[in-house]
């Protein structure tokens, strides 16, 4: 089945803000749910804003099989399609949204400074939400095997493990419906998971247990990745007994969970020891004017509605500090 | 049937809308031993109905040999996007899922003529004095492919010496295996040179010049 998307990271409005050193009001940084709900209420607050995606609208759901928990979508709707209907919904309301990577900030005095690859954007206000990113397992063989059987999406690259046998590292709600995703591929799809049972929701749970391509092996964490010109295999260990044994397989999808994407704000901004970014309840952050949402100051929850709605939280406050800051917008 | 919903029929309108310059979508095709071909021809054909300025030309790979050489076309469905002049903007395989979003890239940057890089890039470019060719392996259902194929062919705009092409690697398996594609997206530079997963601008021009020190000790 043939299917067309029109979603396009970096459609560039034409408009007054075109970056350069012309100060607009808001900068956002990150194009996740939080972003691009923090770009569209911007717009509805006659804010100058631009937002700056990155790679790719959406962040991770655009990279997720199926949303079935955000409101307004009874039958659940594909996170790609999801991701799309977000962008959209921004690109109505936002100065300029661009495709462009951050390569360095500079918070230590308003307008604050933003520097991506093409531009360099100062704004008087800004909010990070960049999100978080897969965690890697940090063994022996999973870079060096990364786009030769070690993956991070399923979407992407199952097609290549046709009728064969794969791994699945991890137990969580990525995890489960990645491996799910797989059995339409794959032979068999073998979960290794560090604790005695999953974390991944319930019905998750359900489906994969009655899946008859699922196989479970509990306790165990991956050590190494074995291969030659490709992925051959898995060296394990069971975390209880600690018996080492190997695995066959030809591909590795890792879901062991996720890091924030906060290396460019370190030593300008408050962050925990995880390296999520501190917020008050209001997404407020150690430095006045800057904002943080989703994802990236909040580990607890990931899901889109928390993102979206911290979003709209930060640029609401955003308003509310650049009034005071300079006086009510004329 | 149409392929394009009356809803993307709308949209690819308004981005085809003001095109800076007539575009060719040159398709080659033939009729049997070719999963996409068809799709891609009734594609190209419908995405040309929706712009003055588009105009959908369909050749036979076994046939039309003067045009299969001139565009230098190795494989089927292929489909060159040529305006002003032919950059060397390739894609073989249908550009589908989120691949389409890469057409439609293509197109309008083809039409401008003026891709979007940084002057660091730019003058690595202008520095080029021998041939450069990306292919960029994806699959339609990648959506951080789409990032590799438009800078790929942001690239092959900005430099004579650089042609670009995606390619659908479920559709050419015996490439996937080849290139050991085994996840996408995978950039093969000049053959030999690599890129694992959609690479920001900088690095990918790293690796440009990494092929081209590769093929001078050669």
């Amino acid at each position: 089945m043939l299917d067309f998307k029109l979603s396009q990271p970096g459609q560039d409005k034409p408009s007054a803000a075109q970056g350069g050193e012309q100060v607009i009001d808001l900068l956002i940084i990150g194009g996740g749910p939080a972003g691009l709900t923090a770009a569209i209420y911007a717009g509805r607050a006659a804010l100058k804003a631009v937002l700056l995606v990155g790679s790719m609208a959406g962040g991770q759901i655009a990279n997720t099989d199926r949303v079935e928990n955000y409101p307004g979508f009874p039958e659940g709707i594909s996170g790609a399609e999801l991701a799309q209907r977000f962008q959209s919904q921004a690109e109505h309301f936002v100065t300029k949204l661009a495709n462009d990577f951050v390569t360095e900030v500079d918070f230590s005095s308003s307008p604050f400074t933003v520097k991506t690859h093409l531009e360099t954007y100062r704004g008087r206000a800004v909010i990070v939400a960049t999100g978080a990113f897969p965690r890697r397992l940090g063994v022996p063989g999973e870079k060096e095997f990364f786009g030769r059987g070690v993956s991070t999406c399923a979407t992407c690259d199952g097609f290549f493990y046709r009728d064969r046998r794969v791994v699945v590292v991890g137990g969580g709600d990525s995890a489960i419906d990645e491996g799910l995703f797989l059995t339409k591929f794959a032979s068999e799809v073998v979960v290794v998971h560090r604790r005695d049972q999953l974390r991944a929701t319930k019905s998750l749970q359900e489906r994969a247990f009655a899946n008859s391509k699922m196989q479970f092996v509990w306790d165990t964490v991956v050590e190494e990745i074995l291969g030659g010109e490709t992925v051959t295999g898995v060296r394990v260990r069971n975390v209880k007994t600690d018996e080492t044994s190997t695995i066959e397989t030809d591909g590795v999808f890792v879901y062991v969970g996720l890091v924030p994407g906060t290396k460019l704000f370190e030593g300008q901004l408050e962050m925990n020891e995880q390296g999520y970014i501190v917020t008050d309840a209001h997404q407020c952050t150690s430095v006045p004017g800057v904002f943080a949402a989703g994802d990236v100051q909040s580990p607890d929850f990931r899901q889109v509605v928390i993102a979206a709605g911290a979003g709209a939280k930060a640029v609401i406050e955003a308003d509310r500090y650049l009034a005071e800051a300079t006086g009510p917008h004329a | 049937m149409p392929l394009l919903s009356s809803e993307i029929v709308e949209q690819v309108k308004q981005e085809l809308a003001e095109l800076a310059g007539p575009i060719r979508m040159v398709v080659f095709t033939q009729t049997f031993e070719c999963q996409y071909c068809e799709e891609t021809r009734q594609l190209v054909e419908e995405i040309a109905e929706l712009s003055e300025q588009v105009t959908a030309e369909i050749y036979n790979f076994v046939t039309d040999k003067e045009m299969v050489e001139e565009l230098g076309v190795d494989k089927i469905p292929a489909t060159a996007i040529i305006g002003a002049e032919d950059y060397g903007v390739r894609f073989y395989g249908i550009p589908a899922g989120y691949e389409f979003a890469s057409l439609l890239h293509a197109i309008k940057l083809v039409a401008a003529g003026k891709p979007e890089l940084s002057h660091e890039t730019l003058d690595v470019l202008a520095g080029v004095a021998e041939p450069v060719h990306f292919q960029v392996f994806v699959t339609p259902t990648c959506p951080y492919c789409q990032h590799s194929v438009m800078l790929a062919h942001q690239l092959a705009v900005a430099s004579p010496m650089v042609r670009a092409d995606m390619v659908e690697a479920t559709e050419f398996p015996h490439l996937s295996i080849k290139y050991q594609v085994m996840g996408v997206p995978r950039t093969v530079i000049n053959e030999k040179t690599h890129i694992e997963g959609a690479a920001p601008e900088p690095v990918v021009v790293e690796k440009l010049q990494e092929a081209l020190a590769k093929s001078e000790g050669a």
